[in-house]
């Protein structure tokens, strides 16, 4: 191994809340193994690296670049697609980059009312004049600009090609350290456009809870609202669980602490679209024949978006909500 | 990896679709995508000559998928299967476009017409890509056939399948054969005895040989498909036998309305108020007495209780009308002295003899008196002690149009018929449907009233809905006939569209099995996967929508092929994508 | 020129295609705005579909089944139903307006019933004007 160049890795985030770099972070001991086998030559989050350092790389320079993090402005477009050019293997890391991620949600709102909310209305904010963000400001010194803050969050996909995409919310540190070692191995690598670190089996495969062909749903319940026994499917006792459309490879880690998946990993390779498979199932399950006793059922389920497709309204069919 | 050949055929149907659709141009333009090497109009595509077309082209030019846009696939998708088979291409790399009764009968703008029919043949052209050859199972058929059921339509068909010496099981959930006719004294329209002509049916059937006969039996389970199934019984509630057999004859019939639910009739609470059935009894032990004892000066016969009323039951249950003005004629004999009053809402006289008996019966000194079942029903009530009766029925005559009292000593009651409380498990075991009214539906209403959606099962008699006798053994005796004919083939062939689970993919998790009516998923507990019996399978596709993985793959109509279609009918400018056969 | 929707419907093959066969065979005339996709049972209609075909542009979605009680496979339409239900639900949600799907019960025997079905849903998709889905979805790519 010492007689192999060392790989050329970086770390970006995009609309990110940091998680996905902390689990980089969370190699552990096998960091000494991915330090052997790899130089860091971009993280922002850990090392001081700059912009402009990236921009002298010349085209190729990077083996991999692990970029979690939607898109949400034109700041994490202009690296989405500096990165891209940069880089060999560029991986769509965690959720955000896969299918939008939490980010993803403001699809359900646009620029004008997300500005208003944020800017002019929170409890906390005192802005008499009614100042929004501008990404470019004249002051006497100069002009100041910052990134423009788009209307829609996209995925990474939907703004560069994308090489390979890691799920997860964040991706589960193990399957990071098998991709990595596997690339730094040699192995052969899977067709461009795979999902790496993650099961083609959905999680009920690896979920330990007990399940039966007793899907019947005949109220819905939020998971506070039931005395969980631990043991059964979440589904089985009304709760709404994403595990059956949703790739293993997480460990069923929510499950173990007794909450139903949220769908982070995304859904399997079938799917074209992440949430309606799931609703179609759950949909199934309910244990009614009237139009009025379907949605008198339906009626505990307030927000279906946000629940199918709490990951990944962005990489969805419809992508956001419409507002025009 | 095989290039993808498709050949388009547009038809004219004559003028049928030529006047509305310029199938010219719908050729011209399909023919310009890739993948399509020939695309012909032609003026009857069904023909003979049609269809050599399309085996010609599939010879010489090597086409390995085909497209025609013409009547309906209900109409020609076999036809046109059948001549990709002849020309050595499996029948199932065709798709058709229905541009006739969807879009040239029912359009009035030619060029509108025109774009639909290329938006359909377009969208054809993209699912026809994705199609996967599929080929056909046979199963063989067990020559044995289950009875459920012991009335007169079960023991029917067994007498029919066994005198052409084929095994029979009949299994009667009661102590005795003869169902509901032995209840019956005398039958319409002729009165002959009902108990004479049961009891030379149940003696032919305890003799017959290939007639197993189980009484006192309850069918524990039953399993298995077409040809093939298996079931397990109780005799005597006692130890468990298992049958196997080929086809399943449901006749379970009927039971009878229980009017104590209409508060007007006070059945339950007045003493001589009685069901149909239960002076069936007084009629069989040749007395007809009050409870005292003394015979009725009065006797009130009130029609369609719980029968043509949306408060009980919609449907009409076809024998009472026959049946009171049988009960008037046998009291007019017994009673000549006697009032009989026949309170009626619609006189159903249908039916050879039946319109014969009614005139008879009107002559002889018998009150008809109707009333209107969309009003308030009659209403019986004790007579006081200075009425010469010991009830009075009040009722809005609709004849005179005047509301009348009418005299009774005793009232008849001719309760409904309804399903069985057992029909739903009945249903589920062997797999088969109930209307709203929990009587089982037939395969189709009209053009094949006996068998089932399920293959091998058949429904006799009045568990599919009231009927009288000669009704009850016709389609018992025709149920025999179909399942002799399917014995003497030997074989029947199965769905093919059937769903298909990939192993790969599936997670266990179980959603699809109960979504399946026809209990064709289980659950392998070992592999921890779900599996599909095509057999079973009906190639609904709905477990393919229920699974949340994609595992379920439904053949011939699988997510790809549809999406795929969508996109063929929206975009008007994208090529079809190259695909491996 | 007035706008012209596209709808696409998805019928069973047992009850509703055969009863737009029959709309057919009749000559009833309705709006060539339809578009049919045959599939065996309504119970097949996966949600993909539905939103498979708002984002390839259609203005409105119409699926029809059996009657309840009479679906050719006992109860694929009652999945039907529950699906349709919690898919307006969503759809709504999302911005697009629920009158573009519609669930409709045609039996074999209601051709007639059928073509007013096209023809008020055709109206009603007129009066709503084009689906957004399309033109949002294609902006963001």
């Amino acid at each position: 191994m010492e007689n192999k160049p060392k790989l050329k890795l970086a770390v970006y985030w995009g609309a990110a809340c940091g998680g996905c770099c902390v689990s980089v972070l969370d190699v552990h001991e096998a960091l000494f193994d991915v330090i052997a086998a790899a130089d860091l030559v971009f993280w922002p989050i850990a090392l001081d690296f700059k912009y402009k350092d990236v921009e002298a790389m010349p085209d190729k320079h990077i083996d991999i670049t692990l970029f979690n993090g939607a898109v949400r402005n034109s700041e994490n477009e202009n690296m989405a697609r500096l990165l891209r050019q940069k880089s060999n293997i560029l991986i769509a890391y965690g959720s955000c980059a896969h299918m939008g991620g939490i980010p993803g949600l403001a699809n359900m709102y646009d620029k004008a009312s997300l500005f208003r909310r944020v800017y002019i209305e929170s409890e906390s904010t005192v802005n008499e004049n009614g100042t929004l963000p501008q990404p470019r400001y004249e002051v006497p010194e100069g002009v100041l600009t910052i990134p423009e803050f788009y209307n829609d969050v996209r995925t990474l996909d939907q703004v560069v090609p994308v090489d390979y995409y890691l799920p997860g919310c964040p991706p589960q540190t193990e399957r990071l350290v098998e991709v990595f070692m596997a690339v730094v191995k040699g192995e052969a690598l899977p067709p461009p456009g795979s999902v790496v670190g993650a099961r083609e089996k959905t999680l009920c495969e690896e979920c330990d809870r007990k399940k039966s062909d007793n899907k019947v749903i005949k109220k819905i319940y939020r998971p506070w609202e039931i005395y969980d026994d631990g043991e059964t499917c979440f589904l089985e006792q009304g709760v709404i669980c994403l595990g059956p459309a949703t790739r293993g490879g997480c460990g069923a880690r929510c499950i173990k602490g007794n909450s139903p998946c949220r769908g982070c990993y995304g859904p399997p390779s079938e799917s074209i679209d992440p949430g309606a498979k799931m609703m179609s199932a759950l949909a199934t399950m309910i244990d009614a024949k009237e139009p009025e006793e379907v949605e008198k059922i339906l009626e505990d389920l307030a927000d279906p978006s946000g629940t199918f497709y709490r990951c990944s309204i962005p990489a969805s069919l419809l992508r956001r909500k419409m507002i025009t | 990896m095989e290039e993808v050949k498709i050949g388009v055929y547009v038809c004219w149907c004559g003028t049928n679709i030529a006047k509305m659709v310029d199938v010219e141009e719908v050729a011209k333009e399909i023919g310009k995508y890739p993948n399509v090497v020939i695309a012909r109009d032609y003026k009857y595509m069904c023909s003979d000559p049609g269809q050599e077309l399309i085996i010609n082209d599939i010879k010489k030019l090597g086409l390995n998928r085909v497209v025609v846009s013409a009547c309906s696939p209900r109409i020609h998708e076999l036809t046109f299967r059948k001549a990709l088979e002849k020309a050595g291409l499996n029948p199932y790399l065709f798709e058709m476009a229905n541009i006739r009764e969807q879009d040239s009968w029912v359009h009035t703008d030619r060029v509108e017409a025109t774009r639909k029919a290329k938006d359909l043949v377009r969208a054809a052209l993209h699912k026809v890509l994705f199609h996967e050859p599929l080929s056909e199972r046979t199963v063989e058929i067990n020559p044995a056939t289950l009875v459920i059921g012991g009335g007169i339509a079960g023991m029917s068909a067994a007498l029919e399948i066994a005198g052409a010496g084929k095994k029979v099981y009949l299994v009667e959930k009661m102590e005795s054969l003869g169902g509901m006719m032995a209840r019956l004294d005398l039958t319409f329209p002729g009165l002959e005895s009902a108990r004479d002509n049961l009891q030379l049916t149940v003696a032919r059937v305890m003799k017959d040989p290939n007639i197993e006969v189980y009484t006192n039996t309850v069918i524990r389970d039953i399993f298995g498909y077409v040809g093939n199934f298996e079931c397990i019984i109780s005799p005597n509630f006692k130890e468990d036998i298992s049958l196997q057999f080929g086809n399943v004859v449901v006749a379970t019939g009927l039971k009878t309305f229980d009017p104590s639910v209409i508060p007007e009739y006070k059945y339950g609470q007045l003493p001589d108020i009685y069901t149909s059935h239960e002076f069936e009894g007084m009629l069989t032990s040749g007395r007809i007495v009050r409870k005292d004892g003394r015979p009725p000066e009065n006797v009130a016969i009130i029609h369609c209780v719980g029968s043509r009323n949306r408060n009980y039951h919609e449907y009409c249950s076809r024998v009472c009308c026959m049946t009171a003005l049988k009960y008037a004629n046998q009291l007019r004999s017994a009673l000549p002295e006697a009032n009989i009053f026949e309170i009626y809402a619609d006189m159903r006289a249908m039916g050879k003899g039946c319109e014969e008996l009614y005139s008879l019966s009107s002559r002889r000194k018998i009150m008809f008196l109707m009333f209107d079942q969309q009003g308030p029903l009659p209403v019986i009530r004790k007579a006081g002690s200075r009425d010469k009766c010991d009830y009075l029925i009040t009722l809005q005559e609709k004849l005179s149009g005047q509301d009348i009292e009418v005299p009774a000593d005793m009232v008849i009651l001719m309760v409904g018929t309804e399903a069985r409380e057992d029909a739903k498990e009945v249903a589920h075991q062997v797999g088969i449907s109930m209307c709203g009214n929990a009587f089982f539906i037939e395969k189709h209403p009209k053009l094949d009233p006996v068998a089932t959606t399920t293959n091998g099962v058949y429904i006799v008699g009045s568990c599919q809905g009231p009927k009288d006798i000669p009704d009850s053994i016709s389609q018992a005796r025709a149920a025999a006939a179909r399942i002799l004919g399917t014995i003497a083939q030997g074989s029947v062939t199965v769905e093919v569209t059937t769903a298909n689970v990939n192993e790969e993919l599936c997670c266990g998790c179980q959603t699809c099995i109960k979504v399946c009516p026809y209990t064709a998923i289980s659950f392998k507990e070992e592999e921890k996967v779900s599996f599909v019996n095509e057999i079973l399978c009906k190639g609904c596709g709905t477990c393919g929508s229920a699974c949340p993985t994609g595992a379920i793959t439904c053949r011939h109509f699988t997510d790809r092929q549809l999406i795929n279609q969508i996109e063929g009918l929206m975009r008007m400018d994208v090529e079809p994508e190259l695909k491996e056969v | 020129m007035e706008f012209q929707p596209k709808i696409i419907a998805f019928l069973c093959n047992w009850c509703s295609y055969t009863g737009a066969d029959l709309a057919g065979t009749s000559r009833i005339k309705y709006a060539p705005n339809i578009r049919v996709i045959r599939v065996m049972c309504s119970g097949r209609v996966d949600p993909t579909f539905v939103l498979k075909s708002f984002t390839e542009g259609a203005d409105g979605v119409l699926i029809c089944g059996c009657h309840p009680g009479d679906c050719h496979y006992h109860e694929g339409n009652y999945k039907c139903l529950r699906r349709y239900h919690l898919l307006v639900k969503y759809i709504e949600q999302m911005g697009i307006r629920p009158e573009r799907l519609r669930l409709e019960w045609v039996s074999a025997s209601e051709g007639k019933i059928f073509a007013e079905i096209v023809n008020e849903m055709v109206q009603t998709v007129k009066a709503l004007g084009p689906s957004e889905v399309k033109t949002v979805v294609e902006t963001l790519t």
